[in-house]
């Protein structure tokens, strides 16, 4: 049980990760590199504010959100923008917008790194304060369920904002097909900016409840989330919110169930391992739309 | 000169083992494969090569061949597995595998020395070696870049379908592709286990991946030159960035972004389209200007795309 609830935390962490990025990566067609420095720097600017001022938890995950989503957008307006319209082929662009992300990747690692000098941190400072409840057999902290609370909930609203509103229907429309959706009146660069932020509000969002939930991160924290949502998101099906929720949890709990069943060295290649059978019997994920763009 | 050579040694036969890395992903990427199973193929040739030197003490050719030979074999035998997939899915499946061979090499126990790696693995590979097998590669993969074999690549990579129905074997030159991949990787990762006489699981991760296909890129993807410039570049960057002092990352990183930016077909497509631009305005003054370069070519392919099937439509 105790396993259950700390696999359904960690898919959640993941959950909040991945979200943004597959829906960013399905409609929008940008696969951002620097999500996962995007996620490690809004808690890294966090780390500094509490040392400064004891925020309350609230205060701290909007902070997180904020950093987080002035980085995606500075990201999309400064690097992909460009790189789009010196480039409007997006298939063509793709590798550059890879290769892009990977340089934002790190330049924000490599300034992390200059200034906590890779030493892990943490939000000691803050006034927020762990405590465990016990619900019959259950143990769970206050830090859980705040995670599980804002994953679903975000989730859910992602999920149904795609599927409601008019704007989501906007943006699945850029997924199916960029031009005709701009012929539509769609306006592809705002979209693409809004989606980015809430992508980056996402990260940041992540960023500090890991935080919380670990007690402190370091530096290079954000590459190995980076290949765990990479791989949820994969495991599901770029683009659709279920998807990233089943992955999400299907990867967490493989990892959780290797590390406390097996040894912690096999974590990774179990994890991976389950990732290659899905593919070869779903090429697409499991939620994957079939052939949204040519690849 | 000498002096120089002396003290750069290591970062010389870097350049070479990051030429070959770099390639062992170009080369995929050319027939429209997204594959990084060569980095994984790195990591089986250097543990097959260190191996083989440490327990049975041979030569230095004969532990780079099996190594080569068993990765190609690997590499092929993987190419069957991931055959339904494609994009970025089939990126996905191969870093898997790249993932999985490091972890299978941290719990190799006795064989691969566990988390530490092997140690120790003296032989007599030297930097002329090293040189020489990079030319051998570098020639024979600029065969394919010409003639009828250039084309048909290019038209596996540009349009898998049409070129099926023109009778080119895709899946074969896919299969051969993930081969020439895994040979490549392992013969990179081989010499560099042989040459700094060890091997540990911690190289072949994520970082490895994101090099090679840095280096491609911002090379250039089409030709081996491209991989030649990236391999330059990113080995001797950071050490010429060294003295920026302490912003030498951030300095690094915004040239990785600039080079996204401003060079979508990488720094060889720069230098060659300014060399045609060059070349067109010394041409201008003639009345009737010749076609570009590039539609030529395209014609050329065109023509012997449907010559080639010429007889299957009539």
């Amino acid at each position: 049980m105790e396993i259950l609830i700390n696999a359904v935390t960690l898919g959640s962490l993941y959950l909040l990760f991945a979200l943004g990025m597959s829906v960013a990566w399905g409609t929008i067609g940008i696969l951002n590199f620097a999500h996962g420095s995007t996620f490690m720097f809004s808690a890294m600017v966090a780390y500094y504010t509490v040392q400064m001022v004891a925020l309350p938890m609230w205060a701290m995950i909007l902070l997180g959100a904020a950093v987080g989503m002035v980085l995606s957008v500075l990201t999309q307006a400064l690097i992909f923008n460009f790189i789009l319209r010196r480039n409007p082929d997006l298939l063509k662009a793709e590798m550059q917008i890879v290769v892009g992300g990977i340089g934002a990747a790190s330049v924000l690692l490599a300034i992390a790194q200059h200034y906590t000098k890779s030493v892990p941190f943490g939000f000691s400072a803050s006034t927020f304060k762990t405590t465990t409840y016990q619900l019959g057999a259950i143990h769970i902290s206050n830090v859980q369920l705040v995670i599980l609370v804002a994953a679903f909930g975000l989730a859910g609203l992602a999920a149904w904002w795609l599927k409601s509103a008019r704007a989501g229907l906007a943006l699945r429309a850029i997924g199916v097909n960029p031009e005709v959706a701009s012929l539509m009146g769609v306006d592809r660069g705002r979209m693409a900016l809004g989606t980015m932020a809430a992508a980056g509000a996402l990260a940041g969002t992540a960023g500090i409840l890991l935080t919380y939930y670990l007690g402190s991160i370091a530096a290079e924290t954000g590459d190995s989330f980076l290949i765990s949502a990479f791989a949820a998101i994969i495991l599901g099906g770029i683009g659709s919110v279920i998807g990233v929720v089943v992955g999400s949890m299907i990867l967490a709990l493989a990892e959780t169930l290797v590390v406390t069943q097996l040894s912690g060295t096999w974590a990774s290649a179990v994890a991976f391992g389950l990732i290659f059978v899905v593919l070869l019997f779903l090429p697409r994920g499991i939620f994957g739309r079939k052939e949204v763009r040519r690849t | 000169m000498i002096g120089w050579y002396e003290a750069n040694i290591v970062l010389i036969e870097a350049t070479f083992l990051n030429f070959l890395l770099a390639l062992s992903i170009q080369v995929p990427l050319r027939v429209g494969v997204f594959s990084f199973a060569g980095v994984g193929s790195y990591g089986l040739g250097a543990y097959t090569a260190a191996i083989l030197t440490i327990r049975y003490d041979v030569p230095a050719f004969v532990a780079i061949g099996a190594a080569v030979v068993f990765a190609a074999v690997v590499g092929y035998l993987f190419s069957l597995i991931v055959a339904r997939l494609n994009g970025l899915y089939l990126a996905m499946a191969t870093i898997a595998f790249v993932l999985i061979i490091s972890v299978l090499a941290t719990n190799g126990g006795e064989l691969t020395g566990g988390a530490n790696g092997l140690y120790g693995a003296l032989s007599d590979l030297t930097t002329g070696g090293v040189v020489a097998v990079c030319v051998v590669v570098a020639f024979l993969l600029a065969l394919t870049e010409r003639g009828p074999l250039r084309r048909r690549i290019e038209a596996v990579r540009e349009d898998p379908e049409l070129s099926m129905s023109m009778g080119i074997g895709v899946v074969t030159v896919r299969q051969l592709a993930f081969t020439v991949s895994g040979a490549l990787g392992a013969c990179a990762g081989a010499m560099n286990a042989l040459l700094r006489t060890t091997v540990s699981p911690e190289e072949i991760n994520f970082h490895l991946i994101v090099l090679a296909l840095t280096m491609v890129i911002i090379g250039g993807s089409r030709s081996w030159m491209g991989a030649f410039i990236g391999a330059v570049i990113f080995t001797w960057l950071p050490s010429m960035l060294a003295t920026t002092g302490r912003w030498q990352d951030v300095v690094y990183g915004l040239i990785i972004i600039l080079a996204a930016i401003f060079m979508p077909t990488g720094l060889l497509g720069l230098v060659q389209s300014l060399y045609q631009k060059l070349r067109g305005r010394s041409r201008t003054a003639a009345p009737a200007e010749p076609p570009a370069e590039e539609a030529v070519e395209e014609r050329a392919m065109l023509q012997a795309l449907s010559g080639e099937s010429k007889e299957g439509v009539r």
